[in-house]
């Protein structure tokens, strides 16, 4: 028997304006992929690893111990279980095990939720952290309305599911040639005449924000403004890049990144199916984007009047393109952007951030192992290294404000 | 004003005025009141007094059920030759629903006045507008039951709860 399609809820989402609604079509299927299990308490199961002089792959007992039942989990079962933390949802869990195993069995995680939730050891938490927080603390005024102000921007989405052949367009008129051994020569062509042209500036210009006059102010925004257009670029390359690999393209929009972040986003999850060196290209390709804007600017700013408001605005925003470039392809951050998800296909560790973060927290509240093995080290210096890069982040940022109002 | 023959025409395919003769419709058409609404117009919100109800002559209305702050899930669409309001004029009770015109619209508006009217000069037309009201009822009712469970057919996906094994 044919199973029935997934069920749709219509919802009807009323803007500022009373009358002024947009539509949208829920599927079961999308409330399913953002759901969170969440194993039960540490001190309700037990797990042990079967070992057996039979068996070729090893196998773990899973057991409630308030309820005495038992569950036989295979290897792949035991990540996905130890994933299952509340705050991963079922789309990042499948993605860490793509990363992991390299391909996708589409039973897998359905019947071992089922599995689960039978032996009483999973529950669901169906929203972020923060905003389980916020509701919990609804009556305060304050609260109330940051609770509003994310809710009014999360619904700022702009977006459209049907970018494919857009995608596939863009890469026949022209895209493919971003994928060519001569693209790679003149981009890195280009990033050194940059890296050059920025190395004569800095040592020429007393301060590249003298050229701003009066109005650093305006021109960083502006800066920042045409920056954020660059994003864009970047997601667009990542299209392209999947379509390169003959992946799909799902989605290309506009929203709100956790409810206050804006950021222009392509859904390019389909180049997991691909192998990892097409994951790994398609990750840089993007980010490469900043490196030739960064150059571009800085040769500019090179040839441009010196100390004129044209060099101190192309040198500001090849500093930003370039700093964008860091922060894209440095994996040290907490923030699981392009080169975080080169360096865990890399070592081939798909929760990396998740694991290092559990156990360091582990070691602070002193239930943590003290022993130092191979993961833990590697758990150690991610933590160590993204809060130094962290705050070193913060410290360069904050300089260059000070140096622009002061 | 007299009624014209589009406007009879179009009362001939209301389901609830099938039964009626010429004469009845005509006498009917004559109570009715146009109104036309522009896109995104509210025509009423949910738990607003009413005593009329609105045949779509043109355009689509969306009838929709306030579920949390500013998110409303549709029920249904109502498109020309269907009516909605019918529940108010009955029992005067409030909207049970907030409608909104979809598109631009033009409706005719029965009111309760009207009815009363039909009932007592035209019995014989008003018995045919009940029973056929009835069967709408039942028929939406079981619309209403049957969304009932596509809903928790929804939780049940979107949880993965594995109902059957508990």
């Amino acid at each position: 028997m044919d199973r029935p399609a997934p069920a749709k809820f219509e919802l009807l989402v009323r803007r500022e304006d009373d009358e002024d609604f947009e539509l949208r079509q829920v599927a079961s299927v999308i409330g399913y992929l953002n759901s969170r299990p969440r194993r039960i308490d540490p001190q309700s199961y037990e797990i042990s690893e079967l070992r057996s002089r039979v068996a070729v792959a090893p196998g773990f007992i899973l057991k409630n111990t308030t309820t005495d039942r038992f569950l036989l989990l295979s290897a792949q079962e035991r990540f996905l279980w130890d994933q299952m933390d509340g705050a991963t949802s079922l789309q990042e869990i499948a993605t860490s095990y793509v990363l992991k195993y390299g391909e996708f069995d589409f039973d897998i995680i359905p019947s071992l939720l089922h599995k689960l939730q039978r032996a009483q050891l999973l529950t669901f938490e169906p929203r972020s952290r923060l905003r389980q927080a916020l509701a919990r603390n609804r009556d305060r005024r304050v609260v109330r309305a940051i609770e509003l102000a994310l809710t009014g921007l999360e619904r700022i989405r702009i977006a459209s599911q049907n970018v494919h052949p857009f995608f596939q367009l863009l890469y026949r008129y022209g895209g493919f040639m971003l994928f060519t051994p001569a693209a790679i020569v003149a981009c890195f062509g280009l990033a050194l005449i940059g890296a050059g042209a920025a190395v004569v500036l800095f040592h020429e210009m007393h301060d590249m924000l003298d050229g701003f006059g009066g109005r650093a102010l305006v021109g960083l925004v502006t800066v920042k403004l045409l920056f954020f257009a660059s994003v864009a670029l970047h997601q667009l390359v990542h299209g392209l890049a999947c379509i390169h690999y003959r992946r799909r393209v799902r989605e290309f929009g506009f929203t709100f990144l956790h409810g206050f972040v804006p950021t222009f986003y392509v859904d390019i999850t389909d180049i997991f199916m691909a192998s990892r060196r097409a994951r790994v290209v398609t990750a840089i390709t993007g980010a490469l984007v900043h490196l030739v804007l960064g150059a571009a600017w800085f040769i500019v700013a090179a040839h441009a009047p010196m100390g004129g408001f044209t060099q101190a605005f192309a040198a500001a925003s090849g500093i930003i393109q370039w700093q964008a470039l860091v922060v894209a392809l440095y994996p040290f951050c907490f923030i699981e952007m392009d080169g975080y998800h080169v360096l865990v296909d890399v070592l081939g560790v798909p929760t990396l951030k998740h694991d290092a973060l559990a156990y360091v927290k582990g070691l602070l509240s002193g239930t943590g192992r003290g022993r130092l093995g191979r993961e833990e080290v590697l758990w150690v210096g991610y933590v160590v290294l993204s809060t130094l890069s962290v705050a070193a982040f913060i410290a360069f940022n904050v300089w260059i404000i000070v140096s622009a109002t002061s | 004003m007299p009624v014209s023959a589009a406007t009879l025409a179009f009362l001939r395919d209301v389901r609830v005025f099938e039964a009626f003769a010429d004469p009845e419709l005509a006498a009917l058409a004559d109570r009715l009141r146009e109104r036309e609404l522009r896109r995104r117009q509210i025509l009423f919100r949910e738990g607003d007094r009413g005593d009329e109800m609105f045949i779509v002559r043109r355009g689509t209305i969306l009838i929709s059920k306030a579920v949390t702050g500013k998110v409303e899930q549709v029920l249904v669409r109502v498109e020309p030759a269907d009516f909605l309001g019918e529940m108010s004029l009955f029992d005067g009770s409030p909207r049970s629903a907030t409608a909104q015109a979809e598109t631009d619209v033009e409706l005719l508006v029965l009111g309760r006045d009207s009815l009363q009217t039909m009932t007592e000069t035209a019995p014989r037309a008003a018995a045919a507008f009940f029973y056929a009201m009835v069967q709408v009822f039942m028929e939406r009712l079981r619309r209403s039951t049957q969304q009932v469970a596509e809903a928790t057919r929804w939780g049940l996906e979107a949880t993965g709860l594995d109902v059957e094994a508990r």
